[in-house]
């Protein structure tokens, strides 16, 4: 595309990005402040992904964008299509296929493999912000490792429900020192992020900060020994493949109470009643 | 003022050279005759930098960096291609470079400014990356090491040595590493307090040393994030 650098940053923005992602590399899930840009699209949809996937991206890449596990919703289809125009890349809904898949509150179910770099759009990086809303306090919090707060939280769940009630963006801790937000992915991906052979990175464009979770590192989930940590299942298979180990989105098909269960992933779901027809 | 004095800067080198046009466009050919820039700076520096990203998201694992080696100009003929590719990949003014006397040449310093535009500092402390080789490693130099808040704004180490292997007496585990990784650096005294060096990263985590090491057109990097041991440790105690 005319007028534009390869992949649209200028590569004065692409170096500043990819010294950040160094350190937060070095440094697994510590949020790197760096300079986000204004990109053609409104916060919340994914600048901060972009920006990295900007930074890293060569011509000979493989792109795949999922947006809540799936290929083929608006935001994945614009993001696909953005880097297509300002790259010229070649893109994929293949999972195995793919060089770098940026994703937006998912995980994909087939296992990435080694190479693979997973780019996971975040909205808000901090995972205390709701319990201490001072950026200066929670930066304090983070170097004094002081996250009881954060068990407090937890705790008040299972005191007012009986459970812990929160089921997406739950935190972790990651290589036993800092408390990390693993972006509104479902609890139920959150084993998917330790010892994940693939390298994990996370934008937050409006809170411009990156993070990043290195190959093989070890990621728990915050809990405790009487409630340990679990991930959702369901009482469904998937209506389309009959997988009944993914992740079930639920789908209303009529206002007479009908609904079905289906997979989230549309490419393992896909690839599945493939092997299956 | 910092974009002023990197004018400045520009501005010498382009007095040191001629001030006509074509005498410009002379200069800028013997440069890159001399020392090398990338061909392809937008493709290039992407390539290079998966290469070190990789090395550094999987510490220990050798990587091969494609790129002509710079000139046989003593004494910064050791850096070696990795090396220079690392810095061509992620200098630029906005950066500050520490350069090791034993590396140290004005050929370096010119070619690093002529091709990055980075600024050179004598303090190390201010350094967001730092030029040595083993030899010049001293563990008493005052490189940054970010703080307990703001760990990131630490000097990464680009330090050439003797060789790079997979193989012991050093075994590095942790992030990036799915049991154990070998790395074997060199015999001489200075990669042993280099290694001694980044063993002690531990214990102040979240500050610490990052290490890109180069060896020719060789590269592997240490991470601060990164266990480093003995393989012969356990004998010893």
């Amino acid at each position: 595309m005319d007028g534009y650098n390869f992949a649209y940053l200028d590569e004065q923005t692409k170096r500043m990005i990819r010294r950040a992602l160094l350190k937060a590399v070095a440094i697994p899930g510590y949020q790197v402040p760096f300079g986000g840009r204004e990109m053609p699209m409104p916060y919340g949809w994914g600048t901060g992904g972009v920006q990295l996937t900007a930074s890293i991206l060569g011509a000979d890449d493989i792109l795949k964008v999922i947006d809540q596990g799936a290929d083929d919703t608006t935001n994945a289809v614009s993001i696909r299509h953005f880097f297509q125009r300002v790259a010229g890349v070649e893109t994929t809904t293949a999972t195995t296929a793919a060089d770098v898949i940026q994703t937006r509150h998912r995980i994909p179910e087939t296992p990435l493999r080694s190479g693979q770099i997973l780019v996971f759009q975040v909205p808000i990086p901090e995972p205390l912000r709701f319990i201490e809303p001072s950026e200066q306090e929670t930066r304090l919090m983070h170097a004094l490792e002081e996250y009881g707060v954060m068990h407090v939280k937890l705790y008040e769940d299972i005191a007012r429900y009986g459970h812990i009630a929160t089921t997406y963006a739950y935190p972790v801790k990651v290589d036993g020192r800092y408390v990390m937000d693993p972006s509104p992915i479902p609890k139920f991906d959150n084993p998917k992020l330790d010892g994940n052979p693939a390298l994990m990175l996370f934008g937050a464009g409006r809170e411009k900060r990156l993070y990043a979770i290195p190959p093989y590192t070890r990621v728990e989930s915050l809990d405790f020994e009487d409630h340990p940590f679990e991930i959702q299942s369901w009482e469904h298979t998937c209506a389309l493949c009959g997988s009944d180990h993914s992740y079930l989105d639920e789908v209303i098909t009529d206002d007479k109470g009908g609904r079905m269960f289906v997979c989230s992933d549309t490419d393992y779901c896909q690839t599945r009643r493939g092997e299956v027809a | 003022m910092e974009n002023r004095a990197v004018t400045k800067e520009k501005g010498v080198v382009q007095e040191s050279g001629v001030v006509k046009e074509s005498g410009v466009v002379k200069e800028r050919e013997m440069m890159n005759e001399a020392w090398p820039g990338l061909a392809d700076p937008a493709h290039d520096s992407q390539r290079l930098f998966r290469q070190i990203l990789g090395a550094m998201s999987e510490p220990g694992t050798l990587a091969t960096l494609a790129l002509p080696a710079p000139p046989q100009v003593t004494p910064s003929d050791a850096l070696g291609a990795a090396l220079w590719g690392v810095m061509l990949t992620l200098c630029d003014l906005e950066t500050r470079v520490w350069i090791a006397a034993d590396l140290d040449s004005p050929a370096l310093r010119e070619a690093l400014t002529f091709h990055t535009g980075a600024r050179i500092t004598d303090d190390p402390a201010n350094a967001d990356f730092a030029l040595l080789t083993h030899a010049s490693f001293d563990p008493q130099t005052p490189f940054a090491l970010g703080s307990d808040t703001y760990p990131d704004r630490g000097t990464t180490l680009l330090v050439a040595v003797e060789r790079l292997a997979n193989a012991e007496p050093w075994i590095l585990s942790g992030p990036g590493i799915e049991t154990t990784r070998a790395l074997d650096i060199g015999d001489a005294a200075g990669c042993h307090l280099l290694m001694d060096r980044l063993a002690a990263n531990r214990a102040s985590f979240p500050q610490g040393l990052d290490v890109i090491f180069g060896c020719g057109a060789q590269l592997a990097a240490v991470p601060r994030s990164t266990r480093v041991t003995r393989a012969d440790a356990k004998e010893v105690n």
